[in-house]
């Protein structure tokens, strides 16, 4: 289902502009998702260390055979060696079960997480929020947004990790065996930093190209399908497919100019690890036949070059990433620190929190005041959505229990808005609606809300069998009283 | 559809771009071949080292003489070949690697953007009855994932499948030639492992499957409660909804956790076998070079090709699902694709409709046994107004989609100026036919763009023109863009009223012979209604007008009206005759009438609207406008 609601294009219109540098802030208040569990990102790092370190010890024991094969012959202790290389099999075999368990837990339990609070936010904020957010553009953050945050604060953190350990512990491991070899060996890198920067600047580029131009896709294919009897009717076939045309030949030279890249960027990393095998061979080579250093060591070097470069094509990858995903991260926090602006005050709250203490007397609503509505007066009422012109002007209108009320008007003459105002989805801009004269806004907006029954023009019918869709609205209905509804 | 038929609609999408996949192919080949070359490299220099003796293969030591026949190197010179040569290899292998990794994206977005394409015109051309019992969502799902899984599965399985192929068909004879005993010895585990690996992920595909229906779950209960919000607060009903979500969310957490636990554990034990293999390599090896039997070159080079063939391997089970995978979205595909599209060879006058249609004996029904319009006739004249009314489901809106010829009847006959409706083109049809629906839809696109729709060549002025007779123009100047103002989720709301005269715009700019209005107007307050009748009325187009309503101020002033019951026509005539006559139509007259004049009695005000019954078409498109968000007045 993800794809479907991926992704920027139930689009956006609301941030266009990819900010340039990274966010260190918004990152910093997504970690703190994973921060929540700490004894699983412990293991997880321990895990990533262990990995790391079972990464170097290998090139080290191999040197230490070869070397003993060389020096001592048949009796060299091949035995211990063995259980020794054996041994760290065993630990990073463990520690990468180990890390995918935690890292995989870590990445659910915190996509999870930030699913949770965005619908608990998305149930308390007000309509004014919706109004300028469709529904599939919320569906792309609780669905793709979250799994693609939730696989870098997982599985990028990992990487991030076990990348500078190692190549942190390989510089180090080098630069002891010899100092000289390793600093040549070594010299290759700023070469690579540079080379990296250069193709994943472009890379990200082309990228994002990439996944806008796929959501335009997605969104052009869906309505194809919506509105078909509409092409149909407007005999539109063929002039659809030729703007859908246009689209894919957008995406195709977008993929194609981002896989080229990519084409060039792998075997330069390749050549240039290359080169730096091949300066350790020279030096090396000469440094074995002059004795200062062992085969063993030299064979120990070879193979460090090579891995060495494996964490830099890693980490430029996740750095990426971050960066791609920083639009989605700052859209997710947003929605779950959107302030509802509508919400019980806090003297409400408080009255609510005192009548829960004192169990609900008969007859009072759960805010400790009157249960029962005997009269709604709306008094001087003006309303405007956002900044536009005043929907309701200064209306005022007095409904007693029992009572019909018809409200009759012309299209965009305010009716629905005089509804949703009452519902309190929306709060007068302007005059009071009072219940039992008293302003609604000192009443509990549950207590209010669970007293209306609204039946609106286009209905929402919710997954499941009719009669679950009737006992909606008070859900311990017996089926006599479902059968009466309807 | 059988696999077999799968893989060979995948084998036809490939047409046009084989030589390049088989391109890629070979030039991975070769890339391979250097890629190989550089150990060997590895492997003389560290025997020459240890043995202080330049060990040279003999063809290159017969190349050397050919450049000079009294060569003496040195160590720092023969080295310095060696990383030149390393070097060399590298950067071949390299050109070859990016030879082969543009042909493939050339290849494999090329078969995509055609097939994207394909399916796109084809959506377009299916017959409704296809669109009403397909799902939306599922569709553009086909259409987007399933082809992302089959793009993955062009540029990137095929080539790891391929390339695990080679590595072991280069490898192998290299491995043999060096030493018979490691060669064994490397491949030791290879069939555990690949029996493992390919074992293990066909146990993991039903899980892989629950974790996907979870999601679903999870994904319908989110999409239900942010389109039904309005429901879910007018109710009060957030506790509800926050549990029903916390549990499918946590369903899916549990789901997804278990099945990382699994693959947690196969990697585990994978890693153990391939790190096994190498330990035991480097075990073995070992023991035989202190036997004399090999040396360290060697046994480094062993080693080194180890290392690069047994990760593809233990990567095949993977990559063997993903592929199995995409032979099932491939299915998905090709199911769209078997459709087969609304006939098209049926013959396109060249003049415009003059507007006479005659309906005779006409059955229709969109399922067997279940007849919507029965021994249907009806007639109207070109040039001539005619009202429908009805009860929901009396095959109303079905009769005007039969004319619109998105379906097709079998059974009596519909005569557009004489000739039969099923004879004619579909496209000459609709380009003469407009239909104007109670919901209609609009593009994602600017307001003129969506009134353009019928009209593309049309002028401001005329546009304006048509947006003034069905009462938009105002509005639509008030908008902070006016007529370039944006459609839909990223633009301007338009209230259900503005939508619809919005598409009567649209289907009045293309001035068609005859024009449909299907409860059209029922958003529409009576005052502005009224406005746009008149226009139509005064209108210089000679056009043949079919209005379907439940407003009696709408109907009464057409030349003829039909009143429709369980698909008949039950009742017609004109305004006078019919409320004479017993019947529906008085009823109706007597209701309305009533409540208008009671109501306007009271408030002394003439607009009325009286809400009718127009519900049955809203359940048929509830489904497909899901996504759509409420317009707000």
């Amino acid at each position: 289902m993800s794809e479907f609601f991926d992704d920027e294009n139930y689009n956006d219109g609301f941030d266009d502009s990819y900010k340039r540098g990274m966010n260190l802030e918004l990152w910093r208040r997504l970690l703190s998702y994973t921060l929540n569990y700490r004894f699983e990102v412990t293991v997880l790092a321990t895990c990533a260390v262990t990995v790391a370190i079972a990464d170097i010890a290998f090139p080290l024991i191999t040197r230490a055979v070869i070397d003993g094969i060389a020096s001592e012959g048949k009796e060299f202790d091949l035995i211990f060696y063995a259980a020794l290389y054996f041994a760290f099999v065993v630990l990073l075999a463990t520690s990468v079960a180990g890390f995918i368990w935690f890292g995989g837990k870590i990445r659910t339990h915190v996509s999870h997480d930030i699913r949770r609070d965005g619908f608990l936010n998305l149930q308390n904020l007000s309509f004014s929020y919706y109004d300028f957010r469709p529904v599939g553009w919320l569906m792309a953050r609780m669905t793709s947004d979250c799994e693609w945050l939730s696989n870098i604060l997982a599985w990028g953190l990992l990487d991030l990790i076990w990348g500078s350990t190692v190549m942190f512990g390989i510089a180090i491991a080098m630069l002891f065996m010899d100092f000289t070899l390793a600093i040549v060996v070594l010299s290759v890198i700023p070469v690579l930093v540079w080379v990296s920067i250069f193709f994943q600047r472009r890379m990200l580029k082309s990228a994002r190209k990439v996944r806008k131009t796929n959501s335009k896709i997605t969104g052009s294919f869906n309505e194809s399908i919506m509105g078909v009897q509409t092409s149909k009717a407007f005999v539109k076939e063929s002039e659809n497919l030729n703007r859908f045309g246009n689209l894919t030949d957008e995406m195709y030279s977008a993929s194609v100019l981002n896989k080229v890249q990519a084409a060039l960027y792998l075997p330069l990393v390749l050549i240039l690890g290359a080169i730096a095998s091949g300066l350790a061979l020279v030096y090396g080579g000469l440094e074995v036949v002059w004795g200062t250093i062992t085969a063993g060591t030299l064979i120990a070097f070879l193979t460090y070059a090579r891995h060495f470069f494996e964490p830099v094509e890693e980490l430029a990858h996740w750095f990426a990433e971050m960066q791609m995903a920083q639009a989605s991260a700052e859209r997710i926090i947003s929605l779950i620190e959107a302030e509802s602006a509508i919400t019980d005050s806090t003297e409400v709250q408080q009255r609510i929190s005192q009548a829960r203490a004192s169990r609900f007397a008969d007859g009072l609503a759960l805010d400790g005041l009157l249960d029962n509505i005997s009269q709604i007066e709306f008094k001087n009422v003006s309303f405007s959505y956002d900044v536009g012109s005043k929907v309701l002007d200064d209306i005022s209108l007095t409904i007693k229990e029992g009572e019909s009320i018809a409200i009759v008007g012309s299209t965009g003459g305010g009716k629905t808005s005089l509804v949703n105002l009452l519902c309190r989805f929306y709060e007068p801009t302007d005059g009071e609606i009072l219940i039992d004269n008293l302003d609604y806004r000192e009443r509990s907006l549950a207590w209010l809300q669970s007293n209306l029954g609204i039946v609106l023009q286009s209905s929402h019918i919710f997954g499941g069998s009719i009669a679950d869709n009737i006992r909606y609205g008070k859900l311990t209905a017996t089926d006599q009283e479902i059968e009466d509804a309807a | 559809m059988n696999d077999h038929r799968k893989a060979r609609l995948l084998w036809m999408l490939t047409a046009g771009y084989r030589t390049m996949f088989s391109g890629a192919i070979a030039a991975m080949a070769v890339g391979y071949v250097f890629m190989f070359g550089v150990p060997m490299v590895a492997k003389f220099s560290i025997d020459a080292i240890l043995a202080e003796e330049l060990v040279v293969p003999a063809w290159i030591e017969r190349l050397g003489t050919l450049i000079s026949s009294d060569l003496t190197v040195g160590m720092f010179e023969y080295l310095s070949l060696a990383a030149v040569a390393t070097v060399g290899l590298t950067v071949l292998m390299g050109i070859f690697i990016y030879i082969r990794d543009r042909l493939i994206a050339v290849a494999s977005e090329g078969v995509i953007q055609r097939l994207r394409n394909q399916i796109f015109d084809h959506l377009e051309h299916l017959p409704s009855r296809y669109h009403d019992q397909a799902d939306t969502g599922d569709l553009v799902q086909r259409c987007t994932s399933d082809m992302e899984t089959l793009r993955v599965f062009l540029a990137g399985q095929v080539i790891e499948i391929s390339r695990a192929l080679l590595m072991l068909i280069v490898v192998l004879p290299i491995l043999f030639s060096l030493d018979t005993n490691m060669a064994w010895l490397s491949m030791a585990s290879m069939p555990l492992l690949l029996i493992v690996a390919v074992v293990f992920f066909q146990k993991v595909k039903s899980l892989f499957l629950e974790v996907d229906e979870s999601e679903a779950r999870m994904t319908t209960v989110l999409q239900e409660n942010l389109t039904g919000i309005r429901v879910v607060r007018a109710f009060a009903r957030q506790p509800f909804e926050t549990s029903k979500f916390a549990e499918k969310n946590a369903d899916f957490r549990n789901q997804n956790t278990r099945l990382i636990k699994l693959l947690g554990l196969y990697y585990g034990f994978s890693d153990l076998v391939c790190l096994g293999q190498i330990g035991l390599l480097l075990l073995i090896g070992s023991h035989w070079v202190i036997e004399g039997a090999l040396t360290i070159g060697t046994l480094f080079a062993f080693l080194t090709y180890e290392s690069m063939i047994i990760w593809p391997i233990r990567h095949m089970g993977r990559v063997l699902t993903d592929s199995g995978k995409a032979v099932v979205s491939m299915g998905r595909l090709a199911e769209i694709l078997l459709e087969p599209i609304e006939s098209r060879h049926e013959k396109f006058p060249p003049m415009p409709l003059r507007g006479n249609i005659e309906i005779k004996h006409l059955q229709f029904a969109y399922e067997k046994g279940k007849p919507i319009l029965k021994d249907f006739s009806l007639s109207i004249g070109k040039g001539q107004t005619l009202a429908i009314l009805g009860p929901p489901g009396s095959g109303k809106s079905t009769l005007m989609q039969v004319l619109m010829r998105l379906y097709d009847y079998k059974e009596g006959s519909i005569k557009l100026d004489g000739s039969e409706l099923s004879s004619l083109a579909r496209k000459y049809v609709r380009g003469q036919v407009s239909i104007v629906l109670q919901e209609p839809f609009l593009y994602s696109a600017s307001i003129l763009d969506n009134l353009k729709t019928g009209k593309p060549h049309a002028t401001l002025d005329e546009v304006r023109l048509a947006a003034r007779s069905a009462c938009i123009d105002e509005s639509i100047q008030q908008f902070p863009r006016g007529y370039n103002s944006m459609v839909g989720e990223r633009g301007v709301t338009l209230s259900g009223g503005q939508r619809q005269r919005l598409a009567l715009a649209r289907a009045l700019l293309k001035r068609p012979p005859v024009l449909i209005l299907d409860d059209a107007l029922s958003a529409v307050d009576t005052d502005t209604e009224t406005r746009i009748l008149s226009a139509l009325k005064s209108s210089s187009v000679e056009q043949t007008r079919i209005i379907i309503a439940h407003r009696l101020s709408t109907v009464m002033h057409a030349d003829k009206i039909a009143v429709l019951h369980k698909g008949r026509v039950v009742q017609a005539g004109n305004h006078e005759s019919l409320s004479r006559e017993e019947g529906n139509y008085r009823q109706l007259c007597e209701i309305q009438g009533a409540i208008q004049q009671q109501i306007e009695g009271d408030l002394d005000e003439p607009s009325l609207y009286v809400p009718g019954a127009r519900e049955a078409s809203r359940e048929k498109t509830a489904r497909k406008s899901n996504l759509v968000r409420e317009p707000n007045e």
